[in-house]
């Protein structure tokens, strides 16, 4: 009896173990050794263009329609880096918001005109079903975003 | 039993197999095409309801947050919270979203769920189980490949008709009239 009890606890425990620890892998996954912060980043992101870096971070948005981007939360205050992979590679679920992820991919730099702005704000409302006041964009803006290589997401 | 025979009872029986796979590839098929218009696996319920408008802006405490969920009759539980701007807050509770707006005050409750029909249509689909699932899809593959082989071979009278040959030749030339358009 006493046997079938620890057998039973330790079964259970390693269970809980394994679902605790549960991550689903995309694409080509984590490679890289070293995490970077995402406020290292923005402090100087002309510096990691084309290098192929890793970030971690809470999951904040996911892309409603086809789960080709997602948004990580930076480590500072109203930071966060967008993750986009090419659609289909990799599809990420949108309860993936709000779970912790690490991400692999290159940074990428883009500067768009006001129009650009816009049109890009537009589609992303669209996507979300968010709301979008075009008179809010008053000049054109630069963002960064990494090209999705790999990411791990955990609690999936 | 005759060639012909055999070629009719193979078709006919990798048929009836075929038939629930195919209208689960057919169907997430037309559901995953037309990604761009709609997400085939989850659907969006969102609701809103209204706070008294607040003054604050900047970084939220975790205080703040618990103190939003009890204005809004939730449980003082959460599973993390962000703020893309200081003007607001979003929430994560469960696997749903609570966004609060302080100037208006508005809060938009955002719960993901699942499309039933077809949330477990393209999970076999898309092969998200993989393990046993790959073989099985690949068996399919294989009598797809047999019941048009053997469905060629079901000529009327042992003949090859022009009708015949017409539709196996615009069948041919489908995939690769849209290769040399787009690809």
């Amino acid at each position: 009896m006493k046997k079938t009890f620890l057998i039973i606890s330790l079964t259970l425990l390693l269970l809980s173990l394994t679902v605790a620890t549960f991550a689903a892998s995309f694409g080509k996954g984590i490679t890289l050794k070293e995490v970077t912060p995402i406020s290292t980043i923005f402090e100087n992101p002309d510096s990691y263009l084309g290098h192929k870096i890793q970030v971690e971070g809470l999951v904040v948005d996911v892309c409603a329609k086809r789960g080709c981007w997602l948004y990580i939360a930076g480590d500072k205050p109203f930071q966060k880096l967008r993750f986009k992979v090419t659609d289909g590679v990799m599809v990420f679920p949108m309860t993936a918001r709000g779970k912790k992820a690490k991400v692999e991919g290159v940074l990428q730099k883009f500067v768009l005109t006001k129009e650009e702005v816009i049109a890009r704000k537009r589609h992303h409302a669209e996507e979300t079903g968010e709301s979008f006041d075009p008179a809010t964009i008053t000049s054109g803006e630069t963002f960064y975003q990494l090209r999705g290589t790999g990411a791990v997401v955990e609690g999936l | 039993m005759s060639w012909r025979r055999l070629n009719h009872a193979l078709h006919r029986d990798i048929g009836y197999l075929c038939i629930g796979l195919t209208l689960v590839y057919a169907l997430s098929g037309i559901a995953v095409n037309h990604v761009g218009d709609w997400n085939p696996n989850f659907k969006v319920v969102r609701a809103t309801s209204q706070l008294s408008p607040s003054s604050f802006s900047g970084v939220v405490s975790e205080d703040q947050v618990l103190q939003l969920l009890r204005q809004i009759g939730e449980p003082s539980v959460y599973d993390n919270y962000f703020q893309n701007d200081p003007e607001s807050v979003r929430v994560f509770v469960n696997d749903r979203i609570i966004d609060y707006h302080f100037a208006s005050g508005e809060v938009i409750h955002e719960r993901v769920e699942p499309r039933s029909f077809w949330h477990p249509l393209n999970f076999l689909h898309l092969n998200h189980p993989k393990k046993a699932w790959t073989w099985m899809a690949d068996l399919y593959a294989i009598g797809m490949v047999l019941l048009a082989l053997t469905g060629l071979l079901l000529l009327p009278k042992g003949k090859m008709r022009p009708r015949c040959l017409l539709l196996t030749v615009i069948g041919f030339a489908l995939p690769l009239f849209f290769l040399a358009l787009y690809y």
